[in-house]
């Protein structure tokens, strides 16, 4: 266990906010997640969301009821140091060799394909669905509006520009192809779904990687 | 946590000798693939959890020095246990190390960490030696599974144990074992779901009596060399698991020997840093697991 210092703390709700560390040394792959330590040394993994080449390492929390160590997060102030676990993960986007890659996350979810965009600027995946509930939770989107294939879906906020309804309204946007890897992550109801999904379209479980961050009977 | 001298160590509380077990041959080589770990279950015998490294990731080149020297001793299996072996990023070419001389027993909670590289354990079916992986579901009600493990990760852990089973590796499943349970009752309730995931209805199902938490102290009986003549036959003393494994486990960066799978949280089971020196050293039952064997016959082995 080390400790790092608080570059900054962003928030884009009064649950959602972006917690930026000094990095240090530390070495990371893609979908890498590290324990942080809350000071009653309860600890939560949380994956980063940053590139493997930036100086700072940077990590989507949520601030979920009863949630000791993001309520502790959340107070932490320029300077602080926070207690961390070295990096670890199995998670990896992207990381099958001679593949090409299907995105699709639902909230703070999106952290491990940031790490990965932002790791591999020149490498898009063939599709990047991301579902949020409304629009001002959306993390970096005009980082993800780059991507050519990318769809935002807002399950309780109409606009004009984006779907509304759960993303696993957008499946039929997949492509399909032997040399795909789906890699879903963020909410268990969401991957549970869109994995007997693509089974049923004939996708081999082996090409498809998923990481729970919430439940459903968990989310307000 | 540390037992304070040897003259502590070699006599229980009474001052009566404190049964032992010494070792007459290396069957089994189990390896700590470290305590890091996807779950986060209240009553883990390893206080596994995300990030924790108490007992750190082996290395394919901390594996590979201890397989090499095993197959000296004439070893015939390698057994593996964490935390949870598929979070160790080193694991599946330790597993293909060790498939290439014998066969080998994982024992996992079969969510995430396993599920998303079955494209990379499929390959092992090509190995020489068979695979079995011990998954574990700890009760035959999910909720009661999943209330210690996280929601869903019952009917993960059973839908991976049948596509295990299916790819064509080894399965069995290990639960948790209730005091005064009608264990022959409560093995049966696992049918529907064994009938659910397409397994054998006799799958082989190990049963865990309650090990407590790492560097617990709970008061159990102690075990002296009466108690190991008087009590317990040749044979008996013979199924100890002390008797014919032992135990990698690295720590602080060094890798040690340890007397069984269950005892890594005392120093004194470090029996040495080869396994030479660890077969030589007389294995006291000091510590409060070592009850379970010696009441119940407990062994984390299985036969291959």
């Amino acid at each position: 266990m080390s400790s790092l210092t608080v570059r900054n703390v962003i928030f884009r709700t009064d649950e959602l906010f972006e917690l930026q560390l000094e990095r240090g040394t530390l070495q990371f792959e893609p979908g890498s997640c590290m324990a942080l330590f809350s000071d009653s040394t309860e600890s939560r993994p949380y994956s980063i969301a940053a590139g493997t080449g930036d100086e700072i390492l940077r990590f989507l929390v949520r601030r979920v009821a009863d949630g000791t160590v993001s309520h502790w997060l959340a107070q932490r102030k320029q300077g602080d140091k926070v207690q961390v676990s070295a990096p670890f993960g199995w998670f990896r986007p992207g990381a099958a060799t001679g593949s090409r890659s299907v995105f699709i996350a639902t909230g703070t979810g999106i952290a491990p394909f940031l790490s990965y965009l932002r790791s591999n600027p020149s490498c898009t995946p063939e599709l990047c669905l991301y579902g949020v509930r409304r629009l001002v939770e959306a993390f970096n989107l005009e980082e993800l509006q780059r991507i050519e294939n990318f769809s935002l879906a807002l399950s309780q906020e109409e606009t004009n520009d984006h779907f509304y309804g759960r993303v696993t309204g957008l499946l039929e946007q997949i492509p399909f192809s032997d040399d795909i890897h789906y890699y879903l992550c963020g909410l268990d109801t969401m991957i549970d779904e869109t994995s007997a999904w693509l089974e049923n379209h004939g996708v081999a479980y082996t090409q498809i990687h998923r990481e729970i961050f919430f439940y459903e009977d968990e989310q307000h | 946590m540390k037992m304070n001298s040897t003259e502590q160590w070699n006599y229980t509380s009474q001052q009566e000798p404190r049964g032992y077990i010494q070792p007459q041959s290396l069957e089994e080589l189990w390896f700590h693939t470290g305590t890091n770990c996807n779950l986060r279950c209240p009553f883990c015998l390893e206080g596994s959890k995300p990030g924790d490294n108490r007992i750190e990731f082996l290395t394919l080149a901390d594996a590979q020095r201890f397989i090499d020297e095993a197959l000296l001793l004439g070893v015939k299996k390698f057994s593996f246990t964490g935390g949870e072996p598929f979070v160790n990023p080193e694991f599946i070419p330790i597993l293909a190390a060790a498939l290439a001389h014998h066969p080998c027993l994982l024992l996992t909670n079969a969510t995430e960490p396993l599920m998303n590289q079955m494209g990379a354990i499929l390959p092992l079916l090509e190995q020489p030696n068979s695979l079995n992986f011990r998954v574990s579901l700890d009760h035959p009600d999910p909720a009661k599974h999943d209330e210690s493990r996280g929601k869903g990760n019952f009917r993960k852990a059973l839908d991976t144990l049948g596509r295990l089973h299916r790819e064509g590796f080894g399965v069995s499943i290990a639960r948790h074992m209730l005091p005064g349970e009608d264990s022959v009752a409560v093995d049966q309730d696992y049918a529907p779901y064994f009938e659910t995931a397409r397994v054998p209805a006799d799958l082989t199902i190990i049963k865990f009596p309650e090990f407590h938490l790492p560097g617990s102290l709970p008061q159990v009986a102690e075990i002296t060399e009466t108690c190991m003549t008087q009590y317990l036959s040749a044979e008996r003393r013979a199924a100890f698991m002390c008797n014919y494994s032992k135990m990698i486990v690295k720590k602080n960066g060094q890798c040690g020997v340890y007397a069984c799978t269950l005892v890594d949280d005392v120093d004194n089971y470090d029996l040495g840093k080869t396994l030479h020196e660890a077969m030589e050293q007389r294995v006291m039952l000091g510590h409060h697991r070592c009850y379970s064997c010696f009441a119940g016959g407990a062994s984390c082995s299985e036969g291959s």
